[in-house]
């Protein structure tokens, strides 16, 4: 009886000689993919860094900020210093407070509104910086199974032509092609996946970031509001 | 971003590297030596439609049982065979004569004896042997119906010669009656009858019938042979009155053709086609009254089953299996599809397929009428 091992496949199937196999189009959604899976976990982990570290910092502020220490004197050692999250709210609105009340202003109305302004802008830019890119998650997460299913397909035909070429049905014959048209799909795949476990990760972190930074202007302009009522009526006392 | 962007590639790069490495062409399937197993498809209709045949032949394109040997055509047979009755028994190989001459064999002494008398008979046998041959002829009727009354017979030679000619040789009779002579020499008074057979007659009946059947030769050589040894024992009188008769079981129909793999009789197979089931069916819903005015159909479906016989006449009355009721528009469905059956009953049915309409059994479900 004769040995029965199926024939040799005429092309190697590592992943290396799939990717070299494979024709252009299909080699440049690879690549493509590749850069946007390498993109991906950068931002994934830039990400991740900058939320601890932003977590760390209200903390830490919130903790200096209720010590009961003075606004004034916390204002002077944040204001020539770069800040983020609660600590550039603090700086803005107390920036504010100071080029208005200083100089003397009449309206405690106006004061209040603009206080609240500054910190609204303040708060905006932070949430912008917290979530810049997590778009670019979204996107690779919703496209890249799609563009790796392109290079598939593209992939397949190709295969399809070449046995079509060869007159030659075996499955030694079309395994490589289809094995290497898969190929795309499952970068793609690999993109994907963690791009969108990550960007909903990720983006529930930002709003929870964004909550506790609107808590804390909101509770600012609180203690503001009080503070300005209470120079008013000094002032107009005395 | 630098260090998300500087972790990512080295991530990326280490993924590759390691897929590179350690995801190489996959070792091609290696399929191991399997002995072929050789598998029949054996479809069930070989078990359950079977034609009539022999288990030992070859197949051939119509089926056939053995052939038989014997001319005459018994009515309505349904075994194959060569008897003359129609029996279930089933044919039995042929017994070998052979060794039953050995054991008579053990005096060969006799033989040069028989030599100069066989010589002697033949003389007389002459004689006969036309006679019988014409006799024969206008006579094939004497059986075993004729046997009973040996006695008066003997007196004329003719018919004792001819008696033992007919179809059946009864190698008992021949011995019995080879034996009875020499017994009438030592006891002329036990068996009166066939006192009066004459020892050469016997010799000459037998070997007559020599060039027609051989195991009845060999029988009456050892009878013939007999009156000379005088040692008779025991065991030659038992060895005569044993039963030397060919065994032939099996019944009575005649087959010319040659013999063809099958079973012993016809199941299943040989159904009726659907249009003769359609004509079957037809004729019964012509005969049919269906019973009118019913709202509860399900009492007036009925089985009925009754069996035929061969010129496709009812046997007996027919008998309701299923459905019916023992009063009310149950019975009355009833005993209409009985009527029905019994009013139609010579049914015009394919001969060759009795054994498949031997017994019917037909539902009566007026649903299926309109």
């Amino acid at each position: 009886m004769e040995n029965l091992a199926l024939a040799e496949p005429t092309a190697s199937l590592s992943i290396w000689a799939l990717f070299m196999q494979a024709g252009w189009v299909v080699k440049l959604v690879m690549l493509g993919l590749l850069a946007a899976s390498v993109w991906t976990w950068a931002i994934i982990i830039d990400k991740l860094i900058a939320y601890a570290r932003m977590r760390v910092a209200l903390d830490r502020f919130e903790q200096v900020f209720w010590s009961g220490q003075s606004l004034e004197e916390l204002y002077r050692t944040l204001a020539d210093r770069k800040t983020t999250g609660m600590g550039s709210i603090f700086v803005a609105a107390m920036r504010e407070w100071k080029k208005s009340f200083e100089k003397g202003a009449k309206s405690p109305l106006g004061l209040q509104t603009r206080i609240d302004k500054a910190m609204d802008l303040a708060l905006t830019r932070e949430m912008e910086r917290l979530e810049a890119r997590l778009g670019f998650l979204a996107t690779i997460g919703s496209a890249a199974p799609f563009i790796g299913l392109f290079g598939t397909v593209i992939g397949i035909m190709t295969s399809f032509q070449a046995i079509a070429a060869s007159k030659n049905t075996n499955l030694s014959v079309v395994a490589p092609g289809i094995a290497e048209a898969l190929l795309a799909t499952a970068i793609g795949l690999l993109a994907a996946i963690p791009a969108v476990i990550a960007y909903n990760k990720l983006s529930s972190d930002a709003s929870k970031l964004a909550l506790r930074m609107e808590g804390f202007a909101d509770e600012f302009s609180a203690i503001l509001s009080r503070q300005i009522d209470e120079k008013v009526v000094t002032r107009a006392a005395a | 971003m630098k260090v998300g962007l500087t972790t990512s590639v080295i991530m990326h790069a280490a993924a590759l590297a390691l897929g590179l490495f350690t995801l190489r062409a996959p070792s091609a399937f290696d399929v191991s030596d399997v002995e072929a197993l050789p598998v029949d498809i054996v479809p069930v209709e070989s078990m359950t439609q079977i034609l009539e045949g022999d288990k030992k032949a070859t197949m051939r394109e119509t089926p056939a049982p053995t052939p038989t040997q014997r001319p005459d055509i018994v009515a309505d047979a349904q075994k194959v065979g060569d008897n003359s009755v129609d029996t279930d028994k089933p044919p039995t190989p042929e017994a070998k004569p052979r060794p039953v001459e050995a054991a008579d064999a053990p005096p060969p002494a006799p033989k040069p004896k028989e030599q100069p008398k066989s010589e002697d008979v033949p003389k007389p046998k002459e004689e006969p042997k036309p006679v019988p041959a014409t006799e024969v002829a206008p006579k094939p009727q004497p059986r075993q119906e004729v046997k009973p009354e040996p006695a008066p017979e003997p007196a004329e030679q003719k018919t004792a010669q001819a008696e033992p000619q007919p179809e059946k040789p009864d190698p008992i009779a021949e011995a019995i009656a080879a034996e009875q002579p020499q017994e009438s020499i030592r006891l002329p008074d036990s068996a009166p009858a066939p006192a009066a057979r004459p020892k050469p007659q016997v010799a000459q009946a037998e070997t007559a019938k020599a060039p027609e059947r051989k195991e009845s030769d060999k029988p009456a050589k050892q009878a013939s042979s007999r009156p000379e040894s005088s040692d008779k024992s025991l065991d030659d009188r038992i060895a005569a009155l044993l039963n030397k008769e060919k065994a032939s079981g099996g019944g009575a129909k005649r087959s010319s053709q040659q013999a063809s793999l099958g079973g012993e009789r016809n199941t299943g197979a040989n159904k009726l086609s659907a249009n003769e089931m359609d004509a079957l069916r037809q004729a019964l819903g012509r005969c049919w009254n269906i019973p009118a005015g019913v709202d509860d159909a399900e009492t007036l479906k009925v089985s009925v089953r009754f069996r035929l016989d061969r010129s496709g006449e009812l046997e007996g009355r027919p008998e309701v299996i299923k459905g019916g009721a023992s009063s009310g528009p149950g019975r009355t469905a009833a005993e209409s599809a009985v009527r029905a059956v019994q009013k139609c009953a010579p049914f015009n049915l394919p001969a060759d397929k009795y054994e498949t309409w031997a017994e019917v059994v037909v539902n009566f479900d007026p649903s299926d009428m309109f």
